[in-house]
């Protein structure tokens, strides 16, 4: 059965200048509270149809009149979805943690780079206070396997045996040959 | 800004890569084996070979009183090829020369053991025994040409003399570069 209070929004508009009565006064009371209490952001979960109307109403024109202020949680939300849409991170699918902070931004990839340099710089210091690498080593083979002037072998000619060349050429085959030799079993028979 | 922190980067890793592609792995010391004109081989044993038998069929050929055919038994051992680098080649060629000069000079030909000389000479490219004996053969020819300016009677009195003088340079060569390899052998023992 509907009561005089369940007819505010269709029931007759009452003239201006007539007295509220002590139940509208009284409805006046509860709205205003109710309407407190949403500002607050401690809404009932629970109301009547005409008093959500009502309430929505009252918070369009409070908005609108100026001076509303969001609420902090509210305020935060808005400026990280704003910086999330500048630098192309999902609003919708981004985490709800708090973006990086600006200056943290400007100055962490200087911090790479500078990180990096210092890195390479040491790398070459380390390089240049390595000193010399030993270069390759040339396996060392016995002297008489090697050709060499035959000065050792003949010794100085005298003027009697200048022309004595067939038997210094005999001697320096045979030394050569014995080289040769030697080399060719050290390497196990191959020249 | 955003190239400059690039070019910051590039340059690290750059240089990174750059101390990467010279570590000591990749110029470890590692063994090479002699150069194959250090060694005796095949090649330097056969010139050898042959300019040994080229000798003994000069020498047979002298002994015969062929010395036309032992010149030129020599001469061959001019043209024998060595081994590049072989340094028994200088010796082997100036003990040649040596003899060439003289079985010239014995044949009268001391224009030719002089050119045959000065080439050995002129070829050398170190000083040795063989070099010397190459000086003491020059002597020799100066001594030869000396001798026959004074078959020649007084107009080639001064000649001869001059020849004489140049032998004695030539041996004082010899003698001298004797001295310095000597010493230096005593040095390297």
């Amino acid at each position: 059965m509907a009561t005089q209070d369940d007819d505010t929004l269709t029931g007759a508009v009452p003239d201006p200048d007539t007295e509220p009565t002590p139940t509208e006064l009284a409805r006046a009371r509860r709205f205003a509270d109710l309407v407190d209490k949403t500002l607050s952001g401690r809404t009932p979960p629970a109301m009547s149809a005409d008093d959500r109307a009502l309430l929505e109403v009252a918070t369009v024109i409070r908005a609108t009149s100026g001076g509303l202020e969001l609420a902090p949680s509210a305020a935060r939300a808005a400026v990280e979805d704003a910086l999330r849409q500048a630098i192309g991170v999902d609003a919708v699918g981004a985490s709800t943690g708090p973006v990086m902070r600006a200056p943290m931004r400007r100055w962490a990839p200087w911090a790479i780079a500078g990180a990096s340099a210092l890195v390479a710089a040491a790398a070459i210091a380390m390089l240049w206070l390595r000193g010399p690498v030993a270069g390759p080593s040339v396996a060392r083979v016995p002297s008489e396997w090697t050709s060499r002037p035959a000065d050792p072998l003949v010794g100085p000619i005298a003027r009697d045996r200048a022309g004595d060349a067939s038997a210094r050429i005999d001697a320096i085959f045979a030394d050569r040959l014995d080289g040769f030799r030697a080399r060719r079993l050290a390497r196990g028979g191959t020249p | 800004m955003k190239y400059v922190m690039l070019g910051l980067l590039g340059v690290s890793l750059a240089a990174l890569a750059v101390v990467a592609a010279c570590s000591p792995e990749h110029d470890a010391p590692v063994t090479r084996p002699a150069e194959p004109s250090d060694v005796i081989d095949r090649d330097l044993m056969i010139a050898l070979g042959q300019a040994k038998n080229l000798h003994r069929k000069a020498r047979i050929y002298m002994t015969d009183g062929n010395l036309p055919a032992a010149t030129a038994a020599i001469r061959q051992v001019l043209s024998l090829q060595f081994p590049k680098g072989a340094a028994e080649a200088e010796d082997v060629r100036n003990d040649a020369r040596a003899l060439l000069a003289k079985l010239l000079v014995s044949q009268g030909q001391i224009d030719e053991a002089t050119r045959t000389v000065d080439e050995g000479l002129a070829q050398s490219g170190r000083e040795s025994f063989f070099v010397a004996n190459l000086y003491t053969v020059q002597g020799e020819i100066h001594e030869a040409r000396a001798a026959a300016f004074d078959a020649a009677g007084d107009p080639g009195k001064a000649s001869a003399g001059d020849e004489r003088h140049a032998a004695i340079e030539s041996y004082d060569k010899s003698i001298h570069i004797n001295e310095r390899l000597q010493k230096k052998l005593l040095e390297e023992r």
